[in-house]
């Protein structure tokens, strides 16, 4: 590995440690910006070192959101006591391979990762009062049968890869087995926290890991924003119409889709 | 990562046929028409993962199944009069926005085909591609050439329909070969090997839209045919210009009269020289082109007279 691609923060130890990698670049339903900061919050996640930028991202200035700046982060974030090795940041813009490559070579070399995990949100037509289900891709037929009882549906795909999909690939050819994670968030949640959708992949990475994670916060927050959504319903028949059609499996034209995805975000980011 | 080879063919110093995407991708048509015709073996590649990103994945029933790049493939025909080995890539590696290949990666594709050219004792290096010139769209396209030194000046003007860039509409025999079938010639000169440049035409403002050409790759087909002593089938490439021809003439019938009048102008002189279309002209021309396509032009060309 190119050394001078990390910079390394402090000192870890891992036994053989499982590297977690949610893409914060289409953060859908911002499934993985609360995947990640509920297991480093609750699992004590130390920052351990960083991919360098330079060369990956368009560095000509500095974005701004909300007021505040906005800086690539390829960050890797170590929970020792559970064993879990976790990555958060943007998909790079430029030299995918070489940063794919800097990833694995990390969690192999310096950290001897031994299974891999990407997580991303998968925009879905199923209604939030739907469980949320995952799909998964393997790199490998013998890790999809050592996950095959954890309620994960096998997906069928053809067409331009993710980074995800990428990165499994590159792990592939290096023997480490690896699953990508895509949880479905309602269409109408994807610009919104879908708390329903952190909770069912939370509970996946839980029962694999056996973390021992609590699930209080989380329940009370799928629980107002059903009411919220609850709500919303009885006020607007429009869009109460919409939720009933995807509750019976049917479809929305395109204008519906939009007023409905409106409606909720505007209830919800209220 | 670099270079995979499947089989070391003995091959007798060979010559190397190299064609990439470019516009009217006649160089491309070019060299897969050969290649094809020939019923070239392939033998290698060069790993693409340095120079592209993936462009699809295949996923059954929960299993990554292939992630797909773009080819950078090696072929190998032993003919009569002299062995070939074919270089085929069916996407030039770039940096940033632009279209042809440029910079680093570029100069490392380049180095990394000049590797194979010397392992197996190649003795010359032809590219193919495109010469945007004032060629009307009814006239057979000819073939210009760049040669890398003196001695293989005389060789080129002796095939058919073939000439120098000093040539050309007026032209002082100075321009650029953008990318790699640029680029090549010059790394394979640099290690002392003869390099051909052999480019048909393409009229000026057909060169923007996003389509083969392949009246040209026809023309530049029965020059190699000449080199090599083959006969080449142009079933295939025919019935492809023919579907061309009708989209060119329908352009064609849209120019206004004035410009129409002035482009037929072209056809009336052998090898017109710059000038009849005026500027003005042009730019509607191409205006008119991006409309018809709906869509904008590629940047640059490989070679303007």
């Amino acid at each position: 590995m190119e050394r001078n691609l990390v910079e390394f923060y402090q000192t870890f130890q891992f036994r053989s440690p499982s590297l977690v990698l949610c893409w914060q670049t289409h953060d859908v339903g911002k499934l993985s910006s609360k995947v990640i900061q509920s297991l480093n919050e609750k699992l004590g996640g130390q920052k351990i070192a960083e991919i360098k930028p330079a060369g990956f991202f368009p560095l000509g200035g500095i974005a701004f959101k909300d007021n505040l700046i906005q800086i690539p982060e390829s960050e890797f974030w170590a929970c020792e006591k559970d064993d879990l090795l976790i990555f958060k940041g943007g998909e790079p813009e430029y030299e995918w391979y070489k940063f794919l490559n800097a990833i694995l070579d990390f969690a192999q070399h310096y950290c001897q990762a031994k299974e891999l995990y990407t997580i991303n949100g998968n925009p879905s037509l199923a209604a939030h009062t739907a469980p949320r289900r995952i799909l998964a891709v393997y790199n490998q037929p013998e890790f999809q049968k050592t996950l095959q009882d954890y309620g994960l549906e096998d997906m069928t795909w053809e067409g331009p890869p993710a980074m995800s999909s990428y990165l499994l690939w590159l792990a592939q050819r290096r023997g480490i087995p690896g699953v990508s994670l895509w949880p479905g968030i309602p269409f109408y949640l994807t610009a919104v926290e879908d708390a329903a959708a952190t909770k069912r992949t939370l509970s996946f990475l839980d029962r694999r890991f056996n973390l021992g994670l609590d699930f209080e916060e989380l329940d009370r927050k799928i629980e107002n924003q059903n009411e919220e959504i609850a709500q919303l319903r009885e006020e607007d028949a429009e869009i109460n119409g919409c939720i009933n059609r995807l509750e019976s499996g049917l479809s929305l034209h395109e204008e519906e889709q939009v007023k409905l995805a409106r409606g909720v975000y505007e209830i919800l980011e209220k | 990562m670099g270079i995979k080879l499947f089989k070391e063919p003995e091959l007798e110093k060979p010559d190397l046929i190299c064609g990439w995407p470019g516009i009217g991708n006649i160089g491309l048509i070019t060299v897969d028409t050969l290649k094809g015709a020939l019923k070239a073996e392939e033998f290698g590649e060069i790993e693409p993962c340095d120079f592209f990103y993936p462009r699809k994945v295949s996923i059954k029933d929960g299993l990554l199944e292939s992630l797909e790049f773009p080819s950078n493939k090696f072929y190998y025909k032993k003919l009569e009069k002299r062995d070939l080995i074919f270089f085929i890539g069916e996407e030039q590696p770039t940096e940033g926005e632009r279209v042809y290949a440029a910079g680093e990666k570029a100069y490392h594709m380049a180095s990394l085909v000049s590797d194979v050219a010397e392992k197996f004792g190649c003795r010359r290096v032809y590219t193919s591609g495109a010469c945007v010139s004032l060629v009307h769209h009814t006239m057979k396209p000819r073939v210009i050439s760049v040669v890398s030194s003196e001695k293989l000046i005389e060789e080129v003007k002796g095939h058919p329909n073939t000439v120098l860039i000093s040539e050309v509409g007026g032209g002082k025999g100075e321009g650029v070969i953008t990318g790699l079938n640029g680029l090549l010639l010059a790394v394979a000169k640099r290690r002392g090997l003869e390099s051909i440049c052999l480019m048909g035409e393409i009229p000026d403002w057909f060169s923007r839209a996003p389509l083969p050409y392949p009246k040209a790759s026809k023309s530049v087909l029965e020059v190699f045919a000449d080199i090599f002593g083959i006969e080449i089938d142009f079933t295939v490439l025919d019935k492809m210009l023919v579907q061309i021809e009708d989209i060119v003439e329908g352009v064609y019938r849209g120019f206004p009269p004035e410009i129409k009048e002035r482009y037929d102008e072209r056809k009336l002189i052998a090898h017109p020289e710059p000038g009849g279309i005026t500027e003005e002209d042009a730019k509607r021309i191409k205006e008119h082109i991006d409309e018809f396509f709906k869509k904008g032009g590629k940047e640059g060309g490989e070679e303007s007279s």
